[in-house]
């Protein structure tokens, strides 16, 4: 081990240990997630002369512009899918999370485990439960009908309601976890100051909870949005040749259609748009943002 | 706050007791209270109801190939859980890819947490961003790039390639996990061994090593589920090669056997076992260690 | 242990990994099903590959006697006992751009597949054809190969007969629930039905979507490069646009129509065959514009050994004897391509007997008159039909 000196923070000044126990990681990433990226790229400015033969490297920025005109519709659904996933992910995780860690007493652990439970039974097979149990002649589907603006002919699969509801479901618990630790670390006797000082519970809540458990629905948004917006599988399952996304496009356009070109284009397009929304998203929330 | 910190995934060892104290604090309470609590219970219903439909179809006799409409009650879907070969085989390739992929991504992580909270050099900020880059970007970019990188390289996609990608996505996972664990230690205890006169390999396996454990620990189990449960970057880099829930998947234009519901439940019991020996391993660690 | 596990899937361990890729061998193993440790071949003798046969077919398409695919008095068992040759039966195959997918890496590139034998649809066999990535078939090793029905002796698909022979035939129609929809359905413009909106269902199998649509439009299949599908293509269009379509899907449909998710779909007659048995609601018809006929077949990829080609041939000898022929048949219901099915199922009697008087099993002259079976579509009119059917259904 290189010699290193402990400085007042405790934190160590290394010259090449710090190195050393970076590299196989690091070298790791950089050869599978930054160099295949870089190849990625280098596809989407390729040509393909025919279906079965190999892409031909040409600058040719035209698979961007068709990916962007042809595939709109399926850009546009996934990210509107997968926002109002987001804002349901927390409007149903925050209260439980809040619930968890304001009454949940010494079962606190028991409870925050109960949710990551549903987690561990694969998500495919979760979301072909939800098949099962959404099916036109089920129970549940029966009591959707007895709605008043629904018809007797009303149908939950195969909607948008229920590719959202998928998304929803399978992500959650991305959602509730870093809600939960942002929210445990606040000293809850605040908000009790604050009502012994006349404050209303859901002003105390306001200005002392919520902005203190931001950066866990920050984090836990983007747990949820990213997976969503390129996910194709909860649309297969539960979604209807209406609600395909682009996530559905990119998988057959590689590994059905061999259409390499155009589906690296259009992936790229999803990483540039989710890598811009979470940064607009940073500074609309105030964090500091990608910069560390 | 962070972005890094902010994406460190959910966390279960992160839970901790709280700043206050276990006891029911006033907030909220009366009206709003019980609607939380009902919004929670509701919450639970719902997060449960897939669950129980997969731990009940276990028990269906189904009528044809899709065991998704109730028919009748039987037990003889676990008595013959390995029945369907293929999802047999599968199963269990889904197993060795989690547990190589966990183990390797352990490994290089756990590295990468301690180099990052242990010590100060140039560079470390960029690290820090680099690691948080594929946590933001979605599985299908991950997996098509990959895709990409093993056709140009003329690599035959199977078993191999199915490890080193859930290893790269399960490097930032366990980083991240293992750093937001770790933070905040006194590494002075180190330099207090040496100064003792331990060697650094002795001072890492005696006194580094069992203060991450319970970070490793949560991490490794968190990964073992992300590798296991995997479909998207698999899909594009297996090749051939099918793991459970590629063969699930698949087969569903043919067939969904109760067997996979048998299966799936078990992952969920063993899981769950697992999730109750690990805490208290660790308070009874804690316990001696106080 | 047989090299059942380690065939195909373990091919691809590197030195580094190939310890732990042993490990999961054992593990696979120990989870598959019994047959891995049961019957060495009697003419046996150490050279497991010499008499080895690997097949790699879909799912549920071959006799299985009490659940077990190399169950006593099967046609797998029967071949050995009659042989000497193991079959390594597999039931790799969903879908056949899924199979292309998997196997065009290694085919491009000149490599061997796992398989000897892989059970490709015709189209995607024409395909894999045209590519020049199949061997000549050893059909002197397959006398039997005379029974077969004419119409799938020497197809379109592979005009010479020397490169593909059919494994089970079938038709596309419609399959629908007569106590969803209330009536019978008779037409494809039936499925147009306004009542029936979003409880459509149409196949992800573009030929048979597509050409069924065509043929209700008067388009014919047969000669596809001379004709133009956009009408068929646009009908299909706005009936997902106006909603009157659910969902594309593969086999997955029959459950759609069990659940009343579905009033009627495009589907096939062997699925529905098996289904009708136990829910007699569930029907099929062929259109009155017509339905397609298609047939998967055996084909053997480029790499493998003689003596596995030559025991590929023995076995597709073994499977075209209307006894052995007849038993696929009884536990597939699907249309068999080998001529005498009919009396042998009747010689067996009970249930295999009501099976020979079944139409969707042994249509009548005027049913098969009335299907069209695809021709060669050129690599270029292929792929554009391909991009155009998956924006329309939405993959």
């Amino acid at each position: 081990m290189a010699a290193a000196t402990t400085d007042d923070t405790g934190l160590r000044r290394g010259r090449f240990a710090p190195y050393g126990l970076l590299s196989p990681g690091i070298i790791w990433l950089l050869v599978f997630f930054l160099v295949p990226v870089v190849m990625l790229v280098r596809a989407s400015l390729s040509t393909k002369p025919s279906r079965f033969a190999e892409p031909v490297f040409s600058w040719d920025f035209s698979n961007y512009g068709s990916a962007l005109s042809e595939y709109s519709d399926e850009f546009i659904r996934s990210f509107l899918y997968a926002g109002t996933a987001t804002v349901l992910a927390i409007l149903i995780g925050y209260p439980l999370a809040y619930w968890i860690a304001t009454c949940g007493g010494r079962w606190k652990n028991f409870l925050i485990g109960l949710v990551v439970v549903p987690f561990f039974t694969s998500y495919l097979i979760r979301t072909i439960a939800w098949t099962s149990i959404l099916q036109d002649d089920g129970v549940v589907t029966g009591l959707y009908r007895l709605l008043p603006w629904v018809g007797s002919d009303g149908r939950i699969l195969a909607t948008p309601m229920a590719v959202i509801g998928g998304l929803t479901y399978n992500f959650i618990s991305f959602m509730i976890l870093p809600i939960y630790v942002s929210l445990e670390k606040i000293d809850f006797r605040l908000t009790e100051a604050a009502a012994d000082l006349g404050c209303t519970p859901w002003r105390a809540f306001r200005k002392v909870v919520l902005p203190l458990s931001l950066p866990g629905i920050f984090a836990g948004s983007l747990l949820v949005f990213i997976p969503a917006a390129g996910d194709y599988l909860n649309a297969r399952y539960l979604g209807s040749p209406q609600t395909s996304m682009i996530g559905t496009v990119v998988q057959n356009k590689f590994l059905v259609q061999f259409d390499y070109p155009q589906a690296a284009a259009l992936s790229l397009v999803l990483m540039v748009i989710i890598t811009v929304l979470v940064l607009i998203y940073s500074k609309f929330l105030g964090t500091e943002g990608l910069a560390v | 706050m962070t972005m890094a910190e902010g994406a460190a995934p959910p966390v279960v060892a992160e839970v901790r007791p709280a700043v206050g104290s276990d006891r029911p604090t006033r907030a909220g309470s009366g009206w709003g209270r019980r609607v939380l609590t009902a919004v929670a219970v509701l919450a639970y219903l719902w997060l449960f109801l897939p669950i129980l439909n997969i731990v009940v179809f276990t028990f269906n006799d189904p009528a044809g190939k899709y065991n998704l409409s109730w028919e009748r009650f039987t037990l003889e879907n676990w008595a013959e859980p390995f029945k369907d070969a293929q999802l047999t085989e599968a199963f269990w390739r889904s197993l060795v890819v989690a547990a190589v992929a966990v183990a390797v991504a352990l490994a290089m992580g756990s590295l990468i947490a301690i180099a990052l909270s242990r010590y100060r050099f140039t560079g470390n900020k960029v690290t820090e961003v680099f690691l948080v880059l594929p946590l933001t970007t979605p599985e299908i970019v991950l997996g098509a790039s990959l895709y990409q990188l093993f056709l140009g390289r003329g690599v035959v996609l199977g078993q191999v390639t199915v490890i080193i990608a859930h290893i790269m996505f399960l490097v930032s996972f366990v980083a991240m996990t293992v750093k937001a664990r770790v933070r905040g230690f006194d590494w002075t205890v180190e330099d207090a061994a040496m100064d003792l006169g331990a060697r650094p390999l002795r001072v890492f396996w005696k006194v580094t090593f069992p203060l991450i454990l319970p970070g490793i620990l949560a991490a490794a189990l968190l990964s073992f589920a992300l590798s296991l449960d995997d479909y998207i970057v698999t899909d594009f880099t297996r090749g051939e090669f099918t793991t459970f829930p590629i063969q699930v998947n698949n087969a569903f234009r043919v067939s969904f056997p109760p067997q996979v519901n048998v299966l799936a439940t078990l992952i969920l019991v063993v899981t769950l076992i697992l999730f109750t020996i690990g805490p208290l391993s660790q308070r009874r660690r804690g316990a001696a260690a106080g | 242990m047989t090299n059942r596990v380690s065939r195909r899937n373990f091919l691809v361990s590197t030195a580094a990994l190939g310890g732990l890729a042993a490990g999961s061998t054992a593990l696979a193993a120990c989870g598959g099903s019994e047959e891995s440790g049961s019957s060495t071949t009697a003419a046996g003798g150490g050279g497991a590959a010499a008499n080895t046969l690997t097949f790699d077919n879909w799912t549920l398409y071959i006799d299985k006697p009490n659940d077990d695919l190399f169950g006593e008095g099967g046609t797998l068992a029967e071949f050995q006992k009659a042989t000497g040759i193991k079959v390594d039966y597999t039931e790799g195959i969903n879908d056949n751009n899924e199979l292309f997918a998997k196997i065009q890496p290694l085919l491009s590139k000149g490599e061997p597949i796992g398989s000897t034998i892989i059970a490709p649809t015709f189209w995607m066999a024409g395909r894999l054809l045209q590519l020049g990535w199949l061997d000549q078939l050893p059909l002197a090793e397959v006398p039997n190969a005379a029974n077969l029905i004419t119409s799938l002796q020497k197809p379109p698909s592979d005009p010479t007969g020397e490169y593909s022979l059919p494994w089970q035939s079938g038709m596309a129609g419609i399959a629908y629930n007569q106590s969803v929809t209330g009536r019978e359905i008779r037409t494809v413009e039936d499925l147009w039905d306004p009542a029936f909106r979003g409880k459509i269902g149409m196949l992800t199998e573009m030929r048979d979507t597509i050409g069924l649509i065509a043929m209700s439009l008067g388009i014919d299949l047969e000669n596809p490069d001379a004709q133009d599908y956009q009408p068929a293509f646009a009908k299909l269009e706005e009936e997902v646009a106006n909603g009157q379509i659910r969902q594309f899907t593969g086999n997955d449909y029959v459950d759609d129509l069990e659940q009343g998710n579905y009033a009627a779909c495009v589907g096939w007659s062997g699925d529905v065959a098996q289904l009708a048995v136990s829910n007699p609601d569930i029907k099929f018809v062929v259109p009155e514009s017509g339905g397609t006929l298609w047939f998967d077949t055996m084909v053997i990829p480029k790499g493998a050994s003689a003596e596995q080609i030559e025991a590929a041939g023995k076995f597709m000898n073994f499977v075209y004897d209307p006894v052995n022929a007849a038993r696929i048949t009884e536990s597939v219901q699907y249309i068999s391509p080998v001529q005498g099915v009919q009396e042998e199922l009747r010689k067996m009697g009970g249930e295999a007997a009501a099976l020979a008087d079944n139409q969707l099993l042994f249509p009548d002259a005027s049913t098969l008159a009335s299907l069209q079976t695809w021709g060669t579509l050129s690599e270029e009119k292929e792929q554009q039909m391909d991009e155009e059917f998956a924006r329309i259904s939405g993959a």
